[in-house]
């Protein structure tokens, strides 16, 4: 990067308080990246994160977690059992600490605990409070469990991960979960910028559901304008020229035609020709314009026997730029061994490079999503052990020595230190 | 700073160059909290997607009937203005003044050939939060290279694990980066542009890498590659942390439900629910790791079960079980969900062409800055007139000018 060193963090000084599980991990994370104050508080015996791989050398171990150590990174973290009228109080101090709580506890729980968001409220009247829940915090199904499977299924996205009869797919790495973060920090921050204009807090209600039934594309339209239920689209409805072709190492994915758009198509061809594809000519003409011809067996044949061949002698490196240079929109079908042969984002340093020296290694994680032009982005410290800054936020919530070995004795907080020590 | 603001962004004022997917769904956020987004569009050169299925009644004609275009731009005024043409530059310029923020998502250079990259928008609005959104970033030897949704799926590796073992990939069925992956890194970019200027008084740009943005959100494979050499594989429906997990065909065309049993509990109560079916209680689904060895029998022997079963009603009765199930919904149970109704996530607004049409609002409920759904999508032009006679300050007569000289086509 040879720019000039950006200057400040956009949400420096911003407190944010993570009682997430198992979904909510990415939206605290989404503030560290931009210089938030983000405690982390976690179970006594440990988040359930800390369980889930893959795990670092492929060796289950609680401190190895790879999900665990990408979504915390930048967390001071504090292990505290909330149900315990003492470990209640202490929440309720870091209530009026933050800015910012997220949540997701089941709908009522927290009121249970006499820590509605009335109460937060009571106790800081700018706290905005983010609480994500399979269904919401109202409505019919506001007490059902889910999962992330179930959350694609009655979101309608599942449906789409598939054609015709056939069972759908599902979309890798908990997507529900993923959605309903995105849209947590997106309503957070939100919330923050109406806060620091006007001093008011207030309660946002993130369902799942609701974030899946987001990623739709146009499949509720579809039900309503035309009465039809779409699913994902298969080669057969797309037509040759839109979608994965076989190459030697893989597969790449062609879009040479969009929205009727004949020009994509002529430089397509135009591509084909220049790299002397046997039969190349046999793809010029008028007729592949239209898409009734393209979902043709003729055309099928032909682009089999052309364009198939080709593409089964080449690989997807080499495929993907060259067919860019030729102005054909063809990228690779990645997985996680091209992705990381990808000069691209090498070149704009999108990779992170943390060491862990309780693991004494490196962990690369993906980067910054965007950049600000004027403000840093930050990876984030090491992901916390279990307990592992409890010490240092109760001292800055002024308990003294003597309390904080108590509190550690009772099993109301878990302190890292004493552990070691005794 | 005033207490009467009703919603986080009344007063902000968005001059919107997106089209298609990623770019107008942020700007749709904007508008539901208060923004005034002035969209620019032109008969030349109109929005790609009021080209795109489904239209009202089936019918593909003209540009005002595609449910596509329409759920994403709500709550925007529309105006046509030929950016090819100079003049048209200085109607831009005009609404640059009075913007707060100035968003596309073209391909990198696009925005320079009119005149309105950063460092001339910055001399127009030196303030101004500036936002590019091209799909892979304004550096980087691949910064030129084009695609759509699919491309980018594929690209970004969501493609390869959305697929049944041993078979083409097929990925998620949709354009889903630009739904949900690249407009909320975006947004919050954005948002996080807006506190900075209000502590600092400094304007921003906002760069976003659609690849990027997310790659971030699917982020094990390549740590799992880097960190042991170990190439992730799609598991088709399953996970690796339960079984039974799958999708279950029960009655109906095209109809099943999906079924989670993640631990030794849930499946305890599976089977209670199934009757306590004897190939149930065989050694060989005993344990979580026996369940996982033995999960393609495992899956026909509980869709021998649920082809039989309504699957609304199993869907229920599950649930009530404390089996975690959910039926595969398609569009129109979505749009018939009692949930999304009652908390108001599927609205219907009055679009002068298409009639009352279905929208969704953003997925979640504030509780003192309700998001707005007042207006359906502009019609192509709609509000040209309005916007540049009472926002930006243009006689009727210059109007009339601009008009016959062909720039506000």
């Amino acid at each position: 990067m040879n720019q000039e060193e950006p200057k400040d963090f956009a949400l420096e000084g911003v407190k944010v308080l993570d009682i997430t599980g198992e979904v909510g991990l990415y939206t605290a994370k989404l503030f560290i990246g931009l210089g938030a104050d983000v405690i982390y508080v976690e179970p006594i015996d440990g988040s359930p994160v800390r369980e889930m791989g893959p795990f670092h050398k492929d060796r289950p171990d609680r401190e190895g977690g790879l999900q665990f150590l990408y979504y915390n990174a930048g967390k001071r973290a504090i292990a505290l059992d909330v149900n315990r009228p003492k470990g209640r109080e202490i929440f309720l101090k870091l209530c009026g600490w933050a800015d910012l709580l997220l949540e997701s506890f089941s709908p009522g729980y927290l009121d249970k605990l006499d820590l509605s968001h009335r109460k937060l409220n009571e106790v800081n009247t700018k706290l905005v409070h983010t609480a994500i829940t399979p269904f919401g915090s109202t409505g019919p199904y506001r007490d059902y469990p889910t999962s992330d499977m179930v959350s694609a299924a009655l979101g309608g996205f599942l449906y789409l991960g598939g054609t015709g009869n056939r069972k759908s797919v599902r979309a890798p790495d908990n997507q529900s979960y993923r959605m309903a973060e995105a849209h947590a920090a997106v309503g957070s921050i939100a919330a923050l910028f109406h806060a620091g204009n006007t001093g008011e807090g207030q309660f946002v209600d993130i369902s799942i559901q609701e974030s899946v039934a987001t990623a739709l594309e146009n499949a509720i339209q579809y039900q309503d304008l035309e009465g039809v239920c779409r699913r994902g689209h298969s080669m057969e409805e797309a037509g040759v020229g839109f979608g994965l072709v076989p190459c030697k190492d893989g597969y790449v994915c062609v879009a040479a035609v969009a929205w009727g758009n004949s020009h994509m198509w002529d430089t397509f061809v135009n591509w084909m020709k220049d790299i002397r594809a046997e039969g190349a000519e046999l793809l010029e003409g008028e007729k592949w314009y239209s898409p009734e011809y393209r979902r043709t067996d003729e055309a099928f044949e032909i682009y089999e026997r052309v364009v198939g061949e080709y593409m089964k002698k080449h690989d997807m490196a080499s495929l993907y730029e060259d067919g860019q240079e030729h102005r054909v929109a063809i990228t690779p079908v990645a997985d996680g061994k091209s992705l990381w042969a990808n000069p691209h984002f090498h070149e704009r340093g999108f990779w992170e490079s943390v060491y862990h020296e309780n693991l004494d290694g490196d962990i690369i994680f993906p980067g910054a999503p965007y950049r600000l032009g004027e403000c840093r982005w930050q990876v984030g410290e090491v992901a916390p052990t279990l307990g592992q800054h409890t010490r240092e936020i109760l001292e800055n919530l002024e308990y003294t020595e003597d309390e904080i070995e108590t509190l550690h004795k009772e099993g109301v907080v878990y302190v890292e230190e004493f552990e070691e020590t005794i | 700073m005033s207490k009467n603001l009703k919603r986080p962004f009344d007063g902000i004022v968005v001059c919107d160059f997106t089209w298609a997917g990623a770019g107008p769904i942020c700007t749709n956020f904007l508008g539901q909290c208060g923004a005034e987004v002035v969209k620019i569009e032109s008969r030349k050169r109109p929005d790609l997607v009021r080209k795109g299925g489904p239209f009202k009644d089936g019918i593909c004609e003209g540009l005002e009937r595609s449910g596509y275009f329409a759920n994403r731009n709500p709550n925007k005024k529309g105006i046509s203005l030929h950016m090819a043409s100079p003049e048209a530059r200085e109607v831009a310029v005009r609404l640059i003044e009075k913007s707060d923020i100035v968003i596309n998502n073209f391909r990198t250079g696009q925005m320079e050939k009119w005149g309105l990259g950063y460092e001339d928008v910055k001399k127009i609005k030196p303030d101004i939060i500036y936002v590019t959104m091209s799909l892979q970033g304004n550096t980087g030897p691949h910064s030129s290279y084009m695609g759509f949704g699919i491309n980018l799926n594929a690209l970004v590796g969501l493609t390869h694990l959305a697929a049944f073992p041993g078979e083409m990939p097929f990925g998620t069925g949709t354009n889903y980066t630009d739904h949900v992956m690249v407009p909320t890194h975006t947004l919050f970019g954005i948002i996080a542009a807006l506190m900075h200027r209000k502590k600092t008084g400094k304007g921003q740009t906002v760069e976003v890498s659609q690849a990027e943005a997310s790659i971030c959100m699917k982020p094990t494979d390549i740590m799992a590659y880097v960190d042991h050499g170990k190439v992730e594989r799609p598991s088709g429906y399953h996970d690796r942390n339960a079984a039974p997990h799958g999708i279950y065909k029960v009655i109906g065309h095209r109809k099943w439900i999906a079924i989670t049993v993640f631990n030794d509990e849930e499946w305890g109560k599976l089977k209670a629910f199934m009757g306590n079916p004897e190939w149930a209680e065989s050694e060989k689904f005993k344990t979580l790791e026996d369940r996982l060895r033995n999960q393609n029998k495992l899956d026909q022997r509980i869709e021998g079960w649920t082809k039989m079963e309504y699957g609304e009603i199993l869907f229920k009765r599950l649930i009530e079980n404390g089996v975690r199930a959910g039926l595969v919904y398609d569009g129109r149970n979505v749009s018939e969900d009692e949930a999304l109704r009652e908390r108001g996530f599927l609205v219907n607004l009055d679009h002068p062409v298409m009639g009352i049409t279905q929208y969704n609002r953003f997925p979640m409920i504030f509780s003192k800055t309700p998001l707005k759904m007042e207006t359906p999508a502009p019609l192509l032009g709609q509000h040209t007139k309005e916007v540049l006679t009472d926002f930006l300050g243009y006689s009727k007569e210059e109007v009339d000018q601009l008009t016959s000289d062909g720039i506000l086509t």
